[in-house]
């Protein structure tokens, strides 16, 4: 970064050779993926629906008369199926923050970069950008063809289509997005006579050219140069965590050959060299190469490989997971899976249960009232009828329930102390209720000063629902 | 376009977790802006806090892009015009 000089450098070279495009970080030769089929492709499109099913769906079911997942800016709740989640409670999502984090770490120390190659959204949504692209245009050679063409009729029309495409694609996924963070029937309402409020309209063409921008344009470089996780990603690796690997004992020396030909007579690895593993990878490496920081454990060469091995009736296996120190000792899968237990697995998973058992019973423990008193400052204490002293505060009692709810008030903790007014409170549903309170002592009963009592608010449906907070009671000269 | 992106995804970044803990802690309905308070809505009142976090973060990463110059490259700006 701090070094502009393969900048400069590469400038002139830009213009000479018309497959780079002087792209938005480098000089950026423009990858375009092969398609592949596979038992690791299975799994990254399973995950592709399954997140995707998720993201798009999840934010149409219904639940008590409300959106099920909404984190409802307005309102500022975070409604998650039966949950109400109050800012006050940010303790629980901060705690899912260190169980992710940890959930990742834990991860990446056993089998790499699995979220990268298969849950990470920007993997995702390139890949259904690329199913689009690769419906649209062809396949590779096709799409190379294209892009070299010159201007015709068709070729904008298959542009158009895509780009298109690719469009409708993402402001529906702008529209998906804000549909967490506003209700998204009012947002259907308002899409049928379009009038979407300002900054709605604004949020949803947005995170559409967001996601436009990522899937579409930026690709692998988010991933190369933008991705946080990506930098630091190295330090949870050791010897024993499994990645994607080229055996190169096995596989150099590379070089063509007849099918049926024995690579040993030859003097040859098994390695055919057809580059097709570099075709299919989405960051343009060549994964023979070694370990790659760019590497993002999609196993798309994985898949590649196997194919041709299968062609030649050689082994699968030539790329493959596998691990540092299993290639280096020559082990088998049976070595491996012994080796995933180790300190720094035992440590990563020991923190996360822990954590984890702490946010659920946290969650399972939750009160679901909360109580806020004020005290009223502007009149700490005052004399009323009959020689009473009056104290008042101000209460906020939250229902974090979905049902409403009546409450019951109680004082104690000095003598003769009474309380002025109803007596409980009604709070609807999900909201908070402001009360005054007040209580009063006969003058002199107490010394003057401040004096501990306690204010109780119980449930009349539940007593075991009761929150007992600590105040004082100013009792003047 | 390098740098633009130095300085405006960093800060991004940045921006949405400083949103993220100031609206947490603040309620919009409860901000005052030279004394009156916040009459927007409160959409807009995230939004616009949004974009005000990302002005400042991309400043700094600005200033950072700025100071980040070597000598040669103050010396000689006509051999560093490409980004
Ligand atoms: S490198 Fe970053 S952006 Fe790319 S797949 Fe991994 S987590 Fe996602
Ligand atoms: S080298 Fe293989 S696993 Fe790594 S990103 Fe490329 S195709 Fe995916």
């Amino acid at each position: 970064m701090s070094d502009p000089a393969p900048n400069r450098s590469a400038a002139p070279q830009a213009s000479a050779a018309p497959a780079q495009e002087d792209s938005l970080y480098a000089v950026r030769e423009k990858v375009y993926v092969r398609a592949v089929s596979g038992l690791f492709a299975k799994w990254r499109w399973g995950l592709v629906w399954f997140t995707q099913i998720l993201f798009y769906g999840l934010c149409w079911v219904p639940w008590n008369g409300r959106q099920a997942v909404l984190f409802h800016l307005v309102e500022r709740k975070f409604y998650i199926f039966g949950w109400v989640f109050w800012p006050q409670d940010v303790f629980f999502l901060a705690i899912l923050l260190i169980i992710s984090a940890y959930a990742l770490f834990f991860f990446t120390a056993i089998a790499g970069r699995l979220w990268c190659g298969y849950a990470c959204p920007q993997t995702v949504y390139t890949e259904i950008f690329m199913w689009i692209e690769q419906k649209i245009e062809g396949d590779r050679n096709k799409r190379m063809k294209l892009d070299k063409a010159g201007m015709s009729g068709r070729k904008v029309g298959i542009k158009g289509l895509k780009y298109g495409a690719w469009i409708a694609l993402s402001l529906w996924t702008g529209f998906t997005f804000v549909g967490y963070f506003t209700p998204i029937k009012e947002l259907v309402a308002e899409a049928l006579t379009f009038s979407f409020g300002p900054w709605e309209l604004f949020w949803i063409l947005f995170y559409g050219a967001f996601t436009y921008l990522m899937a579409g344009v930026m690709r692998e470089q988010v991933c190369k140069y933008m991705c946080p996780y990506a930098r630091f990603q190295g330090v949870m690796f050791d010897p024993d965590t499994l990645v994607i690997t080229y055996d190169n004992e096995r596989g150099d020396p590379r070089g063509a050959r007849k099918k049926g030909v024995d690579p040993r007579a030859i003097g040859k690895g098994d390695c055919v060299d057809c580059g097709i593993c570099v075709q299919v990878c989405p960051t343009g490496i060549d994964i023979r190469d070694g370990m790659q920081y760019e590497c993002i454990g999609c196993a798309a060469c994985i898949d590649a490989c196997d194919q041709v091995m299968e062609k030649m009736n050689y082994p699968k296996g030539l790329i493959r997971y596998s691990t540092e120190n299993a290639v280096k000792m020559h082990w088998g899968m049976k070595e491996i899976l012994a080796h995933v237990m180790r300190p720094r697995t035992l440590i990563y998973g020991g923190i996360l249960t822990v954590i984890t058992i702490a946010f659920l019973w946290g969650l399972a423990t939750r009160s679901p009232l909360r109580v806020d008193i004020i005290r009223d400052r502007a009149a700490l204490a005052r004399e009323v009828a009959d020689g009473y002293i009056e104290n008042a505060y101000r209460l906020q009692v939250m229902n974090m329930t979905e049902n409403p709810r009546k409450f019951v008030l109680t004082l104690e903790g000095a003598d003769g102390l009474r309380m002025v007014g109803p007596g409980t409170v009604e709070v609807p549903a999900a909201t908070t209720q402001a009360v005054t309170v007040q209580a009063q002592i006969p003058y002199g009963s107490l010394e003057p000063g401040s004096h501990a009592i306690h204010l109780s608010v119980a449930a009349e449906d539940d007593p075991a629902v009761r929150v007992r907070e600590h105040t004082t009671f100013i009792m003047p000269q | 376009m390098k740098k633009m992106i130095e300085v405006l995804w960093p800060s991004f970044l940045i921006a949405g977790l400083a949103e993220i803990v100031f609206f947490t802690v603040v309620n919009p309905q409860e901000l005052y802006f030279f004394g009156e308070p916040v009459r927007v809505s409160d959409l807009a009142t995230y939004s616009i806090g949004f974009f005000g976090f990302w002005l400042v973060c991309a400043a700094s990463s600005l200033t950072t892009v700025f100071f980040q110059r070597g000598a040669d490259e103050i010396n000689h700006p006509e051999r560093y015009r490409d980004s």
